[in-house]
């Protein structure tokens, strides 16, 4: 069976003139683009093209910055329904949920690794107690991880290796129960094998997710993208197929261009 | 010649930390040469038999039981206020005030910070004194109004380092329990003061210290050197520093002046129990959270 065509895709996300500007200087300008479930999208770009700044967009975590401002649409399908998340009023804690992110250097919370899952999904599921251990232990099963931690549940996060800290993040989002997935540069801290192991569960993944993740790395993006969206000073100047990105003539221009 | 400032640096650094560790031992050491002998449980109840005076049925005229209890009694009252006004208004000008409410707020806490305590003292004798001449012709100097004031002086410790505290925390931390979907409350408490709970802790020490051992504000609001146990929030009391103040001013005899110095191993000790009695609090509250990787 061959990779699965755009037409055939369930249309996830659609973005229309977004603008993002922080203390008045404009970061992303009049960016329009659109994902698809079970597809896994990458963002290529040099730094400083509003990668980041876009992700951040989904899950209206630029608020979280200093005067930031957002204009335009942002349209995700979430639980089957459109929702405009700048327009409608999408409660900040249902977004977050279920618009999930995993930042470039693993964001632990300072306690154990099996709290690391059991605090959110308490304080934003709001599950009882008794679900919460078998829903930690879904989780990390589902990020290829509970083999690795199950003796050592009640060990500090940090003393994991970046690869499997990076994981446990993945699985701290999956026990929200997310439908989009943001991933910024997930393997930028992390060495050859254990950023492998992390795009190999990304691919076991995308199936069920919407995933949208920023790469440095035109190899990565190879190996991962359905599709690539290429930044440049905060807007999209091309989109490209996975079969584009398989062409090497088209990689070689991209390489001169981008990076 | 580099090699030469470096050395020199390092043999100053020596220096400054051999005199204050010398100088503390030395201090311990005369305390405790001049104290050590006249700790026995007549320094604390005199004649009356101990379970007596503790029990409060018999009065204690000779001993220190009365101001140990006292100056317990006050640090507890004070702390009750200023910790939560404390954390909580470190917490609003840390992650809600902004703008010119924020500089003010904060110019205000520094103001706050740099009043002596005999003038805070003097403020909370003032109020009495006003209190007497308007509302309230019977009100008078006693417990609350010296643990009021004292709450008042040490109430910019506690601002400014859980302020502190909380804004030197890392912004992936912040963003952290942010982006799962935590409200800025659940943040707080679930992730941010756990995790500042290293810094607010000294500034809770550094307030449980201050007011057990500052004289000036309770010398004008209420501290007598003969009141027997604290016997209500409004009433008179004795406290260890002003026992000890009093006793050096006024001995009469050598065996008062070294019940003075047994008095100062005593208020030593019991502020090295308030800050022990701390850090166990700490440990408890912060038992699941892995002290040593947290960047603070």
């Amino acid at each position: 069976m061959g990779p699965k065509r755009p037409d055939d895709l369930e249309l996830a996300v659609v973005v229309e003139d977004l603008h993002v500007s922080f203390a008045g200087r404009e970061v992303l300008h009049n960016l329009s683009a659109e994902f698809h479930r079970g597809q896994l999208a990458v963002i290529l770009g040099r730094s400083g093209s509003g990668k980041t700044t876009f992700l951040r967009a989904f899950n209206r975590l630029n608020e979280c910055f200093p005067r930031s401002e957002t204009r335009g649409s942002l349209k995700l399908k979430l639980q089957g329904e459109w929702r405009d998340i700048y327009r409608d009023n999408v409660p900040l804690t249902e977004l977050r949920r279920r618009v999930g992110m995993v930042f470039q250097t693993p964001h632990l919370l300072p306690v154990s690794i099996a709290d690391n899952l059991a605090l959110p999904v308490k304080l934003v599921l709001g599950l009882p107690r008794r679900d919460i251990a078998s829903r930690v232990a879904w989780a990390l099963e589902e990020a290829h991880l509970y083999k690795e931690v199950k003796d050592r549940l009640d060990a500090p996060g940090h003393t994991l290796s970046g690869g499997q800290q990076q994981r446990l993040c993945l699985a701290r989002l999956l026990a929200l129960d997310p439908e989009i997935l943001l991933l910024d540069e997930p393997t930028a801290s992390l060495d050859f094998r254990a950023a492998l192991k992390v795009e190999e569960l990304l691919l076991s993944l995308k199936e069920r997710y919407t995933i949208i993740a920023v790469s440095h790395s035109l190899s990565q993006a190879r190996r991962l993208a359905d599709k690539a969206l290429i930044f440049r000073d905060g807007s999209v100047v091309q989109q490209l197929s996975r079969e584009d990105l398989q062409i090497s003539d088209t990689s070689q221009v991209l390489l001169e261009e981008i990076f | 010649m580099n090699k030469r400032i470096t050395s020199l640096a390092q043999a100053c650094s020596w220096l400054a930390v051999l005199t204050t560790v010398g100088v503390i031992l030395l201090f311990l050491g005369f305390l405790g040469w001049r104290g050590i002998d006249t700790i026995n449980s007549a320094l604390f109840f005199g004649n009356t038999p101990p379970w007596e005076a503790i029990t409060g049925r018999l009065p204690v005229w000779h001993g220190i039981w009365p101001a140990c209890v006292g100056t317990l009694a006050l640090v507890l009252l004070s702390s009750l206020l200023a910790i939560p006004l404390g954390l909580a208004s470190g917490i609003y000008l840390c992650q809600y005030a902004s703008g010119p409410w924020k500089r003010w707020f904060s110019l205000a806490v520094e103001l706050l910070a740099g009043i002596p305590s005999i003038i805070m003292g003097l403020f909370g004798f003032a109020l009495i004194l006003f209190l007497k001449k308007s509302v309230a012709p019977q009100a008078n100097t006693g417990l609350l109004l010296s643990a009021g004031c004292l709450a008042l002086l040490v109430l910019p410790y506690l601002i400014l380092l859980t302020q502190t505290t909380l804004e030197a925390l890392p912004h992936e931390l912040r963003l952290a329990g942010l982006s799962l979907g935590f409200t800025p409350w659940q943040n707080m408490i679930h992730v941010l003061l756990p995790a500042a709970g290293r810094g607010i802790l000294s500034g809770v020490v550094l307030a449980v210290g201050r007011a057990a051992e500052d004289t000036a504000v309770i010398l004008l609001t209420g501290v007598v050197a003969n009141a027997g146990l604290p016997s209500g929030l409004f009433d008179k009391y004795e406290a260890l520093p002003f026992h000890i103040f009093f006793l050096a001013a006024e001995a009469r005899s050598d065996a008062e002046l070294a019940q003075g110095f047994g008095a100062a191993l005593i208020l030593l000790m019991l502020t090295a129990a308030l800050f022990l009695g701390a850090y166990y609090l700490k440990s408890t509250f912060t038992k699941t959270w892995d002290q040593k990787d947290l960047m603070i």
